[in-house]
């Protein structure tokens, strides 16, 4: 519910989270580099463990309570754009290697 | 999909994009949601039976204050609250109107306002306490100092409602629900304001009571004015009813023989009690008067003015309250009226053959007991005699012819005495009286009419 209220009054943002995400999920597969790995990767995902459990259990009150919920909203959508821009980018090189 | 896993290391970098959006949304957005989870909040409550209000919005928090009248009444705005889409938590700030011990209202009013104060039960309750004031008195100002509390007896309303009612029959005053004791204080607007106050108090709901009534009449007052230059006795104020109205006029167009009555009274309730039993003997005192006021005031009598001659005078303060019921309160201010020029025999006997056309003296029916009707005209005939000092009186009896003739004889004689003794009681001395009693021998009209015998029953005074 809470999702489908923030949906509706702000699906600008949350379209743009998405198509950002595809962006750099289509980028990444591409992109030189490691990227963040090791004890950063598992602190940032760690991170965001303690913001969603946060949230979950409505710890933070008021409006930064609102503005942790949205960000971890905007965060979701970023990753599935993230997820579905890595999977398309990830077929067509395939495609492009195989023709070659 | 190791491919996924090793490219996701690298989503991170786009993450702080992101964070910048999510700056920009967090910044556009907190206000407007804000404001629509505020309205939808008040939508939610709006019709919900609660006092001071407040819903004050943080992010998508709410925080709720109000005072409820039940607790089925608070849980159910909470629960109202808590469904309003997008609302994330409710901080509860609502609770329970306080519970007034004992549950007090009151109506009071004053010269220029009626002030509704104490507890209603209800913001409805109130409102419709002020309107039914406001519609009933008009264009008296009412204040509301009515202030909101759990507690009140059931049928509150109604009887609230009832004495509202009630508030316009008062001059001032107070009328008070305290639980389901009713009371009252102040002054009636009109006679028998009091007594149409209680008896609309019989249709008080069940379950309350009058503890008090304390609410006055304005004093219930009877005037009878005596003037000798007019020759008119004015009755002025109340009678209790129509039929104490006729018996009073009736009473003193018998006791005044010389005077016309001038019958200015109102029937009006709220007599105290007695109220005749006092007034016909004080109308009786009055008579005896040359000139004076009587004044019943509640069950205050005051009589005033003055006797004819000295003994009259005393006899008149000592015999005022003597058959007044005991809660009576009375006073005499006599004086005495300054005697007038002695006269000749002649002119004597013509003022006692005057005073006696004008009427009889009355007697108790068969018996020589003299009515308290004739006082007035008796010491009318006593100052006569007073005026002339050197005449030998004889008062004679008569009688009509009915019944024996020895009996008529001495009816007649004792009757003649008991005048005889009255005037002897005024202050005259004894061996100026013969008293003579004729029976039925003597008639100066037909006996064959109630109205003829009537003219034989008499005494007269011939001076000799």
């Amino acid at each position: 519910m809470i999702m489908a209220y923030v949906a509706q009054f702000f699906w600008g943002w949350l379209v743009a989270s998405l198509l950002l995400g595809f962006a750099m999920g289509w980028i990444s597969v591409v992109q030189r580099g490691e990227g963040v790995t090791g004890a950063w990767g598992r602190a940032l995902w760690a991170l965001v463990g303690i913001l969603i459990a946060l949230s979950v259990w409505d710890v933070v009150p008021g409006r930064f309570g609102y503005w942790l919920d949205l960000g971890l909203i905007m965060f979701g959508l970023y990753l599935i754009g993230c997820t579905i821009g890595s999977w398309a980018r990830a077929r067509v090189v395939a495609r492009s290697m195989r023709k070659v | 999909m190791r491919e996924l896993v090793r490219s996701s290391n690298k989503w991170w970098s786009g993450a702080i994009l992101l964070a910048v959006f999510w700056a920009f949304a967090a910044w556009t957005s907190t206000e407007p949601v804000e404001g629509e989870i505020a309205a939808r909040s008040n939508a939610a409550v709006k019709d919900a039976v609660l006092d001071k209000k407040r819903v004050t919005v943080a992010g998508r928090d709410v925080t709720f204050a109000a005072e409820a009248f039940s607790s089925d009444g608070r849980s159910a705005a909470l629960t109202a609250v808590e469904s309003v889409p997008g609302v994330r938590l409710v901080n509860d700030d609502t609770r329970l109107v306080p519970e007034a011990k004992p549950f007090v209202w009151s109506a009071e009013r004053d010269v220029v306002r009626v002030t509704l104060a104490g507890s209603a039960p209800l913001p409805s309750v109130r409102t419709k306490l002020l309107e039914a004031a406001k519609a009933g008195l008009g264009n008296v100002e009412v204040a509301d100092q009515m202030g909101l509390a759990r507690g009140a007896p059931p049928r509150f309303d109604a009887a609230a409602l009832l004495l509202i009612d009630q508030i316009g029959k008062l001059k001032d005053g107070k009328l008070t629900i305290t639980d389901d004791k009713v009371s009252l204080s102040g002054m009636a607007r009109e006679l028998g304001g009091r007594e149409a106050i209680l008896a609309a108090l019989k249709d008080l709901p069940e379950g309350f009571s009058v503890a008090a009534n304390e609410v006055k009449a304005p004093p219930y007052v009877f005037q009878a004015y005596k003037d000798p230059v007019a020759s008119t006795l004015t009755l002025t104020g109340n009678v209790p009813d129509r039929n104490a109205h006729a018996a009073l006029v009736a009473a003193a167009e018998r006791k005044f023989f010389g005077e016309k009555v001038v019958d200015n009274l109102k029937e009006s309730i709220g007599a105290p009690g007695s109220f005749a039993a006092v007034v016909v003997p004080a109308l009786g005192a009055l008579s005896r008067l040359s000139t004076g006021t009587l004044v019943v005031a509640d069950r205050e009598v005051k009589l005033s003015g003055d006797a004819l001659y000295d003994a009259a005078a005393a006899q008149i303060r000592a015999g005022l309250g003597r058959d007044f019921p005991q809660n009576w309160q009375y006073k005499a201010e006599i004086t005495v009226k300054p005697a007038a020029a002695p006269v000749d025999n002649t002119v004597c006997q013509q003022l006692f053959a005057d005073l006696l056309a004008k009427a009889r003296i009355r007697f108790e029916s068969g018996k020589a007991d003299l009515s308290p009707d004739s006082l007035g005209l008796l010491d009318r005939l006593t100052e006569t005699a007073l005026r002339c000092p050197t005449a030998n009186i004889e008062i004679a009896g008569h009688t009509d012819a009915d019944g024996d003739a020895s009996n008529n004889q001495s009816l007649s004689e004792k009757r003649a005495q008991a005048v005889a003794d009255y005037l002897v009681r005024g202050g005259l001395p004894a061996n100026r009286f013969t008293a003579a009693g004729y029976g039925s021998s003597q008639p100066i009209a037909a006996n064959d009419s109630d109205e003829g015998k009537a003219q034989n029953r008499r005494i007269d005074f011939v001076v000799k």
